[in-house]
């Protein structure tokens, strides 16, 4: 400082010192600003951070590079440091010692961690996903009773099968206590006696309204479910931590009760497939079954008949078998079932006409070709002293005693040459 | 699904059977007794399907938080 005539003259150390010390008393505090124009000189990291005002700041590079999140151009953050002054430039700037992200940020930031630590303990694994029942007794939903997301489900759900047996249990979706009761309607469902799946719904909403799915009690209330759930979380641009966690994630409401019930028009038409397809794999098993059954029963009679065993009896009760089977097919049709299943039943009695009457005439050859018929028409059979049939003459010598067997009596006789 | 329930998967087991034998009896070397074996046991499957089918009725039981159990508060640890 120094007068130059009756002018009082500064340097410019003097005047950015005096600034200088204005700062001194300045202590660090904590800011929320975006970030813009970050760039790396020398071990520094210079941004700004902006508001409705700005201001610039530096980091350490080696700090800013060991952060868990570290902040773009843009990202929303909370900044720890002191304002300086460099007297060097005249500079305002914040010196920046932590850095976190804020907002938006800071919940993806939240979220990436839970993730991450779910994923460690192997609670994301696809392979933990268990398959739904294809036919619930009960539906458990758990949304908010006020919201879009309910009329949305059961619109759906009720039009694909009309006799979808819903509880709902109406929870907050979002907000501070949107967790708490979330988990306890998802305990109460687990444990409700006939609830077989377990929807989880919501609508459309920011990341922030959508905190209560990407929250830790949530997702583990979903990982120990024991009843499989569908985590229908309406949302375009992020997976909820619900959605990972859960056996089935689908898009909206609509896809979730898409997924919850099968189509009962659908099932009743695969019934109806399934009974025609096996009345005719029934008649088709009939077409051969005459003469099946008439093989069948003539072996038996062959190797019965003689234990006195009659193969009727088989027979015929394979037969009842079968007649009860096409009343009952016929039944459980349709009319045009109905009447083929008659036609069927109408070939099978003839089949089994067909067959019997192809026994007869088997048990009347049988009788032709036994010996016993033989020896009715003017036959003899010569059986040698112990019992035995004698087929050839060079068995016999002069002397021996034999038996001749006739129609009426056994004769005994000797050879005698 | 309570640990308690007795049949939870019925319908899914009988409709499961169903298809095999469907698919069984259309194989083809299905003689006629073995037909009208998976035909009867076919038909209890099916009648097991349509009985739950018929016995489905539209229904909303609509509990809030007061309704439920008092649970326990959610846990502060993993599990």
């Amino acid at each position: 400082m120094k007068r130059v005539g009756g002018r009082v003259v500064w340097s410019l150390p003097e005047v950015t010192g005096a600034i200088w010390r204005r700062f001194e008393d300045v202590r660090a505090v904590w800011v929320e600003a975006e970030v813009q124009n970050l760039r790396r000189r020398g071990g520094q990291v210079y941004f700004t951070l902006v508001d409705e005002h700005q201001i610039d700041a530096s980091m350490n590079a080696l700090v800013f590079e060991r952060l868990a999140h570290p902040p773009g151009d843009g990202s929303l953050v909370q900044a720890y440091g002191r304002v300086e002054f460099w007297v060097q430039r005249s500079q305002v700037r914040m010196r920046v010692e932590r850095i976190e992200p804020a907002g938006e940020g800071l919940l993806l930031a939240r979220i990436a961690e839970l993730r991450e630590r779910l994923r460690a303990e192997g609670l994301l694994d696809p392979a933990r996903r268990r398959p739904l029942p294809i036919l619930p007794r009960r539906i458990g939903l758990v949304t908010s009773a006020e919201g879009a997301a309910r009329e949305d489900f059961l619109r759906n759900l009720w039009a694909r099968f009309p006799g979808a047996d819903v509880v709902l249990v109406d929870v907050l979706v979002q907000g501070d206590a949107a967790p708490q009761a979330i988990v306890r309607a998802l305990r109460a469902l687990d444990l409700a006696s006939g609830v077989d799946v377990i929807v989880v719904a919501r609508g459309g909403g920011s990341l922030e309204d959508l905190m209560a799915f990407n929250s830790e009690p949530v997702a583990r209330a979903i990982a120990g479910a024991s009843t499989p759930i569908v985590a229908a979380i309406g949302h375009e641009r992020d997976v909820t931590i619900a959605d990972e966690v859960a056996d089935l994630r689908v898009s909206t409401p609509t896809a979730a009760a898409e997924a919850v019930v099968p189509s009962a028009a659908e099932l009743t038409g695969a019934l109806d497939a399934a009974a025609r397809r096996m009345s005719g794999v029934l008649a088709a098993a009939r077409v051969s079954a005459g003469h099946r059954l008439a093989a069948r029963a003539r072996a038996l009679r062959i190797a019965l008949v003689a234990r006195g065993v009659r193969a009727d009896d088989r027979q015929r009760e394979l037969g009842q078998r079968l007649e009860r089977a096409l009343a009952l097919s016929a039944g459980a049709t349709p009319a045009r079932i109905e009447e083929r299943a008659e036609r069927l039943k109408r070939g099978v009695r003839a089949g089994l006409e067909r067959a019997d009457r192809r026994l007869r005439h088997a048990s009347g050859v049988l009788a032709v070709l036994s010996p016993r018929a033989t020896v009715a028409r003017g036959y003899a059979i010569v059986r040698a002293a112990d019992g035995s049939v004698v087929a050839s003459a060079a068995t016999l010598e002069p002397g021996d005693r034999v038996a001749v067997e006739m129609r009426d009596a056994t004769v005994a006789a000797r050879v005698e040459q | 699904m309570s640990a308690a329930d007795p049949e939870p998967v019925s319908f899914d087991r009988a409709l499961a059977e169903l298809d095999r034998i469907v698919a069984r009896m259309e194989q083809g070397d299905v003689g006629l007794e073995e037909a009208v074996a998976l035909f009867e046991e076919g038909q209890r499957h099916l009648a097991t399907c349509r009985e739950r089918l018929a016995a489905a009725q539209r229904r909303i039981e609509e509990l809030t938080a007061d309704d439920l159990p008092a649970g326990e508060e959610a846990e502060a640890e993993p599990f």
